[in-house]
């Protein structure tokens, strides 16, 4: 596939300290789980991509680094032709094969198709990226594991409860599993696979 | 701020390599305590800076970082003043010797003594990050020891100190357990630096330039040091106190003044002992 430059969107305006703010970002939330983050370094992202997963995708993404993308995600012409134009990532069609798998809450992929990693391996899995419509630390979850001092809340918007099973489920497989950085628009959260999720109950 | 030296890429290094470490960073705090491999060239500095440490610092800084070096606790040693004056000239960010003071802190064979604080990285250089590295020489092996915790060679060493002098003799890089899953060198600090690791509330980073290794402990991990019901873990301690300072709860070095071999023991974090003589001197 070519890239339609009509349809390019812009990527950082300083990519060296843009793409450093957005790291630090990304690395206390996946090393603070359930802390919320809003490093806001760019306006809008491309087609239905919110900015805030453009802002993660343009700091973490690259030729090294092979990118599925959810159905709806991959029939936005936008999304994969800034994707590859900015980002030089290889597409590919099992996300078995993805370093990133980039989706929305609407559309999330069956986590067992991911890749996990191996049990010597276990960073070789792929990294989900999901653009969520709410994210907040009202109580619905509650995280405790690594990188929370006693415990977390969070809620985020819009996830189906087969999706929020199979990512509690995941957690018997550790150090295998998957990270997750959610993505709404103007806030971003990490819950990697070291963090326990429990659904408190009665909340929705 | 210092004068940013131009012609070279912000903190030294290429894009693309940060890129590739960041990525290693993100899963090494996702899997406290395991050691992600990464790729790339390596970094050209002088011997003894630390390269993994370097490619850590240099990935993670930013524009409005402060940024404390040290070396053996000391701000004031060659490498810890060359190593800070680099990042001042390649990314102009703001240094300090001051613990409190700093954003990100970078280290060799220490902890400072004063408590760190949620928000503060500190990152070590670690010579050889793979614990169980004299037990098993082989790669392929320690990989599937930690894939099964399979850690009992570890305790059997341990045990046969304890036979062999009575005590765990190990004083230095002692073995830590991550969470109760991934066995971890915590570097060559001496082992009273090590109950500081648990559940510091700051992000702690390793970085191996030569095995290219980075692992990681987020913040309030626990990070528990291995021992024995009959021998439980005990830090190094001293009768004596600094001769500078009169702390008599850091970490000592036995220094020689005179030719005739007088000794004395000062604190080995210059910065801790220099706040505490401050402050005598402001409340006397
Ligand atoms: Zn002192």
């Amino acid at each position: 596939m070519s890239v339609s430059s009509e349809l390019l969107v812009a990527g950082f305006n300083d990519a060296v300290h843009d793409g450093q703010q957005v790291f630090r970002a990304l690395l206390t939330a996946m090393s603070e789980p359930g802390k919320l983050q809003q490093p806001n370094l760019i306006a809008e992202g491309p087609g239905a991509l919110n900015a805030n997963s453009w802002q993660v995708a343009l700091a973490l993404l690259d030729a090294d680094t092979p990118v599925w993308l959810s159905e709806r995600l991959a029939a936005d012409a936008a999304i994969s032709s800034n994707l590859r134009f900015h980002c030089q990532s290889p597409q590919v069609d099992s996300p078995q094969h993805a370093a990133f798998a980039l989706c929305d809450a609407s559309d999330v992929p069956d986590i067992t198709l991911l890749n996990m990693g191996s049990a010597e391996q276990p960073d070789r899995s792929t990294t989900l990226i999901v653009q969520v419509p709410a994210i907040s630390n009202e109580p619905h979850w509650t995280l405790t594991g690594p990188g929370i001092a006693t415990e977390r809340q969070l809620r985020i918007g819009g996830l189906s409860s087969t999706f929020v099973e199979q990512l509690i489920a995941s957690r018997q497989r550790f150090p295998m599993g998957i990270d997750c950085i959610f993505c709404s628009a103007d806030t971003l959260v990490a819950v990697p696979r070291s963090t326990q999720i429990d659904i408190n109950m009665g909340g929705r | 701020m210092s004068e940013v030296a131009t012609g070279y890429n912000f903190a030294y290094l290429d894009e693309q390599s940060k890129r590739m470490i960041r990525r290693a960073l993100l899963k090494a705090v996702a899997i406290p305590g395991f050691q992600v491999p990464f790729g790339g060239r390596e970094m050209p500095l002088p011997h003894g800076w630390g390269t993994g440490g370097m490619q850590v610092t240099a990935s993670v800084i930013g524009q409005q970082d402060t940024l404390k070096v040290i070396d053996q606790g000391a701000d004031d040693t060659t490498n810890a003043v060359s190593i800070r004056r680099f990042f001042a000239r390649t990314a102009g960010v703001a240094t300090t010797e001051e613990t409190a003071a700093a954003d990100l802190i970078q280290t060799r064979h220490r902890i400072p003594e004063t408590p760190l604080r949620n928000g503060q990285i500190l990152i070590y250089q670690v010579p050889t990050p793979e614990p169980l590295r004299f037990i098993e020489p082989r790669d392929s092996e320690t990989i599937k020891m930690h894939a099964l915790r399979e850690y009992g060679a570890m305790q059997v060493k341990l045990y046969e100190d304890v036979a062999r002098f009575g005590h765990i003799a190990t004083s230095y890089d002692y073995p830590v357990m991550v969470n109760r899953r991934y066995m971890m060198s915590p570097s060559p600090i001496p082992k009273f630096d090590n109950p500081k690791m648990d559940r510091m509330p700051a992000l702690q980073l390793f970085g191996a330039g030569f095995e290219k290794r980075i692992y990681a402990v987020p913040p309030y991990t626990q990070v528990t040091s291995l021992d024995f019901d009959d021998h439980p873990f005990e830090v190094q301690s001293w009768e004596e106190s600094c001769a500078i300072c009169a702390a008599q709860d850091s970490f000592l070095d036995e220094v020689i003044t005179d030719d005739a071999g007088s000794r004395m023991f000062v604190c080995s974090d210059t910065d801790y002992c220099r706040q505490r003589v401050a402050q005598q001197e402001a409340n006397p």
